[in-house]
């Protein structure tokens, strides 16, 4: 008995310190942006009854660089969101000729794997020739080139989600509907498709998180119009020393969006992350 | 039947198309790049192998390699153990156990770059939250950025931070699927907790806890955000990995030839751990 409550003890102790790992840095950037620049260096963690709680720096971020950041929220927006939907369109039909199809010249599994060693291309390799090819096509400092980029880099990502996610829909419905008269594209579009819905929605939601934290690609493709939210946030230049209450509000605009998204689809998450390489329980 | 045949190459070909054009043409672009001295603004003239041959008398890529792959040997090891840890308490119930998975996945979304640049007001020597902390605790002051061996530690722990949860959700998942006879039988033979872990769970578990090692070896060696953003290198050269030598010399010096060539070096090495990696998927995708 004395034994089992001390077992009890220890998992919540545990429990406890791993939570406080993981969540110390959103706590310390979201108080600190709260904080008064005379209140930012001294040891003061909880809002309210240590220290008074201010929209000063949230204001002032507004007013001196409010153009800069929404240029790049609108940037980060407009490149991973059409990356994320090019990913889960393209994605979405190659993941389903694979999931139903039998290919014969190369089989299936070499198709599945060409695809996942993509993932391993080192980006650097990339961005060099990117650089040269998005030059001479007059592409550079242009959201076009990072969603050419982002599409290419995280469409074999989203291909093998959803190959998984269409190999989990029994093949019966289409055959039934094929019985019926449709052809294999209205079945696809009328069966299969409705029930990826959700797997489709995860798809986009992961590539969107990817893209929005990208920065290699985004650092060399841009520099001025078309810069991301990492670029600016790492190009932001210090007036005296480091500014606590900037870094801190810019990095909770820049770490919101896809933190708070990728909540909603963990149960994909292994299946993604891992692109089928260990089977997740579903 | 013949509509099948269509539809399927249909599908699949725009997908194969994007790849071939904008992932292997540039390869080889970069491929002929690398035996050139290309500079921005001046003629390129082939080279051959020289740029090849240089890495070998290259200093900086000598330091960025040792860095990397220390760097890599002291995250992935760290990572997995902390991971497995993790992954075995949530396996046990406690309250509010669905929010603290969802807390402990959330690191791994966070912008690199952000983390990075917050980091920097964590690691803050005069000041920030770390330092007045341990000088609360035992009246230390730690240089966590200035000096290079805990700008080291300082880039592990956000390594730490960010990827334990890749390899946690990797774990939960795998000890979630493990079959349940085996657990029963080492019960009723009378084996201890401590025993059924090491006997039962770690054998299962091995080819999920070598695939996310792998996958995290992987990312590792690419590492390059975090060390721009929290350190740029330094001191001096010190924290320079091996992708982030290839920037500066392609994007700082305009070496783009020399650069070329070293990011296929990167490419070989990666390769290399992929193919191991491969005939383990080469059984999950037997059909």
């Amino acid at each position: 008995m004395k034994k089992k409550i001390i077992k009890r003890l220890l998992i919540y102790l545990f429990v406890v310190l791993a939570s406080i790992w993981a969540a110390f840095p959103f706590y310390w950037a979201l108080t600190t942006s709260f904080k008064s620049k005379a209140d930012v260096f001294k040891p003061l963690f909880i809002p309210f009854i240590q220290f008074q709680p201010t929209l000063e720096n949230w204001l002032s971020e507004a007013m001196l660089r409010g153009e800069v950041i929404m240029l790049g929220l609108r940037n980060s927006l407009i490149a991973a969101c059409t990356s994320a939907v090019l990913c889960v369109i393209l994605g979405g039909m190659a993941g389903y000729a694979l999931a139903r199809f039998k290919f014969r010249r190369w089989k299936n599994r070499d198709i599945i794997i060409w695809f996942f060693s993509l993932r391993f291309l080192p980006p650097i390799a990339v961005a060099i020739p990117f650089f040269l090819i998005f030059m001479n096509m007059g592409l550079i400092d242009n959201v076009l080139s990072l969603i050419l980029s982002y599409t290419v880099f995280f469409m074999p990502f989203s291909t093998l989600v959803l190959r998984d996610i269409f190999k989990g829909i029994p093949r019966e419905l289409e055959e039934s509907a094929l019985v019926d008269g449709c052809n294999w594209f209205s079945a696809f579009r009328r069966i299969a498709l409705p029930l990826a819905a959700p797997g489709l929605i995860a798809a986009f939601i992961i590539c969107f998180a990817l893209a929005w934290n990208e920065f290699l690609f985004a650092l060399i493709l841009t520099y001025r119009n078309a810069t991301t939210i990492p670029v600016v946030i790492a190009g932001a230049e210090h007036s005296q020393g480091v500014d606590f209450w900037y870094i801190c509000t810019r990095s909770v605009i820049a770490i919101t969006p896809p933190v708070i998204l990728a909540t909603l689809v963990q149960k994909w998450l292994v299946s993604g992350l891992t692109l089928g390489a260990v089977r997740g329980a579903r | 039947m013949s509509g099948e045949e269509r539809i399927k190459y249909l599908f699949l070909l725009p997908s194969v198309i994007m790849i071939l054009s904008f992932i292997i043409f540039p390869l080889i672009y970069s491929l002929y790049l690398s035996l050139t001295n290309w500079q921005i603004g001046r003629v390129p003239s082939l080279i051959g192998l020289s740029n090849y041959l240089k890495v070998f008398t290259d200093y900086r890529v000598h330091n960025s390699l040792t860095f990397t792959l220390l760097f890599t040997i002291f995250t992935v090891s760290i990572e997995t153990l902390f991971a497995l840890g993790v992954a075995i308490l949530s396996q046990q119930k406690f309250f509010g156990n669905r929010f603290f998975r969802v807390l402990f996945t959330a690191p791994f979304f966070t912008c690199p770059v952000a983390l990075s640049y917050l980091s920097i007001t964590i690691f803050y020597e005069e000041g920030g939250p770390l330092n007045n902390l341990l000088k609360l605790l035992f009246d230390i002051k730690v240089p966590w950025i200035s000096d290079p061996d805990y700008a080291f530690l300082s880039l592990c722990l956000v390594d730490i931070w960010q990827w334990t949860p890749f390899l946690y959700i990797i774990f939960l998942a795998g000890l979630e699927s493990l079959p349940k006879e085996p657990y029963e039988a080492a019960t009723i033979d009378g084996a201890s907790s401590f025993q059924i872990f090491r006997y039962v769970t770690i054998p299962l578990l091995a080819p999920v806890i070598i695939t996310g090692v792998l996958l995290k070896i992987i990312e590792s060696l690419k590492v390059f955000d975090i060390i721009y953003a929290l350190t740029g290198g330094g001191p001096g050269v010190s924290t320079e990995s091996y992708t982030m030598y290839i920037y500066k010399t392609g994007f700082r010096f305009f070496r783009l030839g020399y650069a070329a060539a070293l990011s296929f070096i990167l490419l070989i090495i990666l390769m290399i751990l992929f193919t191991i990696l491969a005939f383990r998927l080469r059984e999950v995708y037997y059909e």
